[in-house]
C-alpha cells in the first residue's frame, strides 16, 4: 500500500468517525444535565471539541495525500498481503479463540480456559514443539494460579466442574 | 525535611534485601525481555505490572524500573547478534553493531555496548537526582492553567515524535482523549459512553488499555506470520571490549549520555530520536567517521549512550510533574496508582522517602546492570533459542491473569482483547501507539484541568495565556508544531 493511500484511508475514516461521534454517539450516548449554564463545563463539551478536532485532522490526513509529494512503499506490508488468505484465516481463529476465552472464563475458570487457550494459539502458530507446548500449556496456567490465587490473593475464577484447591 | 533527612527516609525504605533482590530482579526480567526479538522492553513491564500488585509500592516500583532499565540494554544484544533490535532504542545499534559481529567482534561490541549503558545511565540517574527535586518544586507553583498547558504540550510532543507521521500521531492522541472520555462526568456525575454497563462508569481500566495496546498486537503478529521472528545468531568471537576501546569512545559517551538526558527530561521524545542523535553527533564529530556504519565501536558507543542516557531523566517529568515521559514511564505510572501514589510534585513532599527510596534503588541499579548485561551477553544464545511460538501463548496467559488481577474482573479481559485488535490495527496502519496511551492517561487530568481554569475565571479562556509559565508551554508548543511540520516537509516525507 502506498502511503498516499494510506492517508487516504485514515484521513477517510477519522472524517467518518468524527461524523459519527459528533452527530450520533455524543447525543445519545453522554447525558448531559438541563441546567448546564456554563457551556465549557458540559459533560458534552469536551467529546464535541476532540471530535471537531478528529475531524480536522482527518480532513488534514486526506490533504495531504493529494496535495503532499507522498511517494513511500510500505514494501513490507506488500510482501505480507503476498501470501495469500492463510494469514487471514489464523487472524479469524484468534480472534475465535479469544471469543472463547470470554465465554469460558465465568464457566471452566481460568485455569482451565488458559490450558486450552494455549494449546489452541501454540497450535495456530504453528509450533515446532508440540509436546512442549501440552507440557507448557498446563504448567504456566497452574504456576501463575498459584502465584495469583495463594501469593497475591486474587480471587482466580474456578469455574463450574472442577476447583483447585 | 534536609537532604540528609530525606537520604535517610530513602534508605530506611529500601535498605533492605528484599528491595535490592526485586532491583536484581527486574534487571534480569528486563534483560531477558530486552533481549528475546519481538518481547520488547514495554512489554516485559507491561507484563511485570500486574506482579507488583501484591508488594509493597517501593518494592513494586524497583522491580519495574530494574525491568526497564534492563529491558532497554537487553535490547542492544539481539540488535548486534541478529540484527533485529529488541526494543525500538536499539535499532541504531544496529548500524555498527551488527557489522562488528559479521566480523567475529561481537564480544567486543557488545561489551562496549554495556559499559557505554551503564556510564549512561548512572550519569541519567545522577541527572534524575539533581534535576527532580529542583523541578518539582518550580512546579508547586503551577495552577490548573499551567497544568493545562503543560499537559497539551506533552501531547503534541509525543503526537509529534512518536511515528513517523505529526498527523497520524495527533490522530492517535485523539483517539486516546477520546476514549479516556468513558465514564462518569467529573463535574455532573453523568454518564459519557457508558452504555448503561456498571462496568464501564468508572472508567476502562488503565492496565488492560495499555497490555491491551502492547503485548496483544505482538500475539496477533505473530498469528499473521508466525515466522517472522527466526533469524541467524552470530558468535560472540574472540575479541573483547579493551579499556582503550572504553577510552576511546568515553568522549561519544558522555556527549551520548548528555543528549540522552536532555532528550529524556522533555516528555514524549523517548530512546530512539537520541540514540540516533548521538549516532549523528558522534559521526560528525569522529576522527573515524569513514568507519560509521561499517563496524565502528565508537558508533556502538555512542547510539547506547544515547538510549540509556534516556533511561533516568524520563523519570524527571513523571516524577516532578506527573507526565509519563514515554510509554514506559506511563506503565510505571500504573503501578504508582495501583498503590495510591500520585506522581507529581506533591509527592516530594507527602511521599519523601518513597522519592529518595528511588533515588538510591536507581543509583544501585547501574552497577546491577553491569553484573547483570555481563551474564546476559554470554547467556544470549539460551534465550534466543527460546520458542517463539511457545512464548506467545504464555504471554496471553500471563496477560489474562494479570489483567484480571487488577480488579477481579472479567471485563478488564475484554477490554484488552478488544484494545489489542485496536493496537495491532494501529500498527498495521503504521498510527503509533504511545501517543493513544499517554493521551489516555493524562487525558482526565487535561480535561480536569481546563475545567477548573474555566471555573476559576468564570468561563474566561484568557486565564489560559494567565502568566508567564502558561506562555512558555504555549510558545514550545506552537515551536514544537512549526519544527515539526518543517522538517517533515524537508524530509518531503509524509507531512503527517
Amino acid at each position: 500500500m502506498t502511503t498516499k493511500s494510506l492517508h487516504l484511508r485514515i484521513g477517510l475514516a477519522a472524517v467518518l468517525g468524527a461524523a459519527i461521534l459528533a452527530l450520533y454517539a455524543i447525543p445519545t450516548f453522554v447525558f448531559s444535565p438541563s441546567n448546564v449554564n456554563i457551556i465549557v463545563l458540559a459533560p458534552t463539551f469536551w467529546p464535541y471539541v476532540l471530535s471537531g478536532i478528529t475531524a480536522l485532522v482527518g480532513l488534514g490526513l486526506i490533504a495531504t495525500s493529494f496535495f503532499s509529494d507522498l511517494s513511500g512503499f510500505d514494501t513490507e506490508d506488500t510482501i505480507e498481503l503476498s501470501e495469500g488468505p492463510a494469514p487471514w484465516l489464523r487472524l479469524v481463529a484468534l480472534a475465535v479463540i479469544m471469543a472463547l476465552i470470554m465465554f469460558g472464563l465465568p464457566r471452566l475458570g481460568m485455569v482451565w480456559t488458559c490450558m486450552l487457550a494455549f494449546v489452541a494459539c501454540a497450535f495456530l502458530f504453528r509450533t515446532r514443539h508440540p509436546y512442549m507446548a501440552l507440557v507448557c500449556a498446563v504448567v504456566v496456567p497452574l504456576l501463575l494460579y498459584a502465584f495469583f490465587a495463594h501469593v497475591a490473593g486474587v480471587a482466580v475464577p474456578q469455574g463450574n466442574f472442577v476447583r483447585l484447591p | 525535611m534536609s537532604l540528609m533527612d530525606s537520604l535517610a527516609a530513602g534508605l530506611s525504605l529500601v535498605g533492605n534485601v528484599e528491595a535490592f533482590f526485586m532491583l536484581f530482579c527486574g534487571l534480569v526480567i528486563g534483560v531477558i525481555g530486552g533481549a528475546i526479538p519481538g518481547l520488547s522492553a514495554t512489554m516485559a513491564v507491561a507484563l511485570t505490572l500486574p506482579f507488583t500488585f501484591s508488594m509493597t509500592p517501593i518494592n513494586g516500583i524497583l522491580l519495574l524500573l530494574g525491568v526497564y532499565k534492563g529491558g532497554i540494554f537487553g535490547g542492544s544484544i539481539p540488535a548486534i547478534l541478529i540484527k533485529t533490535p529488541g526494543t525500538p532504542a536499539s535499532s541504531a545499534t544496529i548500524l555498527d553493531g551488527h557489522p562488528m559481529a559479521e566480523r567475529g567482534e561481537a564480544g567486543r561490541a557488545l561489551g562496549m555496548a554495556l559499559y557505554a549503558s551503564c556510564t549512561a545511565d548512572l550519569m541519567s540517574n545522577l541527572a534524575l537526582i539533581l534535576f527532580a527535586g529542583w523541578l518539582a518544586s518550580f512546579a508547586l507553583s503551577f495552577g490548573p492553567p499551567e497544568f493545562f498547558a503543560l499537559i497539551l504540550f506533552s501531547l503534541t510532543i509525543i503526537a509529534g515524535v512518536s511515528g513517523e507521521s505529526l498527523l497520524r500521531g495527533a490522530l492517535s492522541a485523539l483517539a486516546g482523549l477520546l476514549l479516556a472520555t468513558v465514564g462518569l462526568d467529573l463535574v455532573y456525575g453523568t454518564n459519557r459512553f457508558t452504555f448503561g454497563d456498571p462496568n464501564m462508569m468508572g472508567g476502562l481500566n488503565f492496565i488492560a488499555v495499555l497490555i491491551g495496546l502492547f503485548a496483544i498486537p505482538e500475539i496477533i503478529a505473530m498469528a499473521w506470520n508466525p515466522v517472522a521472528h527466526l533469524g541467524r545468531t552470530r558468535a560472540l568471537g574472540k575479541t573483547r571490549c579493551t579499556l582503550a576501546d572504553y577510552w576511546g569512545s568515553f568522549k561519544s559517551i558522555i556527549r551520548g549520555s548528555m543528549i540522552g538526558v536532555f532528550l529524556g527530561s522533555i516528555p514524549g521524545i523517548g530512546a530512539a530520536p537520541s540514540a540516533f542523535l548521538s549516532y549523528s553527533e558522534a559521526r560528525r564529530t569522529s576522527k573515524n567517521k569513514e568507519n560509521f556504519g561499517k563496524g565502528e565501536i565508537e558508533g556502538v558507543a555512542a547510539s547506547e549512550a544515547g538510549n540509556n542516557g534516556v533511561a533516568g531523566a524520563t523519570l524527571i517529568p513523571l516524577l516532578a510533574l506527573g507526565v509519563p515521559g514515554d510509554v514506559i514511564t506511563a506503565i510505571i505510572i500504573g503501578a504508582f496508582m495501583v498503590h495510591g501514589l500520585q506522581p507529581g510534585p506533591m509527592m516530594f513532599i507527602i511521599n519523601v522517602d518513597i522519592i529518595y527510596g528511588l533515588f538510591i534503588g536507581l543509583i544501585v541499579s547501574s552497577v546491577f546492570l553491569l553484573v547483570v548485561g555481563s551474564v546476559a551477553i554470554r547467556g544470549f544464545k539460551y534465550v534466543a533459542d527460546v520458542p517463539k511460538r511457545l512464548l506467545m501463548p504464555a504471554v496471553l496467559v500471563l496477560c489474562i491473569y494479570g489483567v484480571y488481577a487488577v480488579n477481579n474482573n472479567i471485563f478488564d479481559v475484554g477490554v484488552m482483547f478488544a484494545m489489542g485488535w485496536v493496537g495491532y490495527l494501529m500498527m498495521r496502519n503504521r498510527i503509533p501507539a504511545a501517543p493513544f496511551l499517554i493521551a489516555f492517561i493524562l487525558g482526565p487530568l487535561l480535561e480536569d484541568n481546563f475545567r477548573q481554569s474555566m471555573l476559576m475565571s468564570g468561563s474566561d479562556p484568557s486565564v489560559l495565556f494567565r502568566g508567564p509559565i502558561t506562555w512558555f508551554f504555549w510558545l514550545l508548543t506552537c515551536v514544537t508544531v512549526f519544527a515539526i511540520t518543517r522538517s517533515t516537509l524537508r524530509k518531503k516525507v509524509p507531512l503527517s
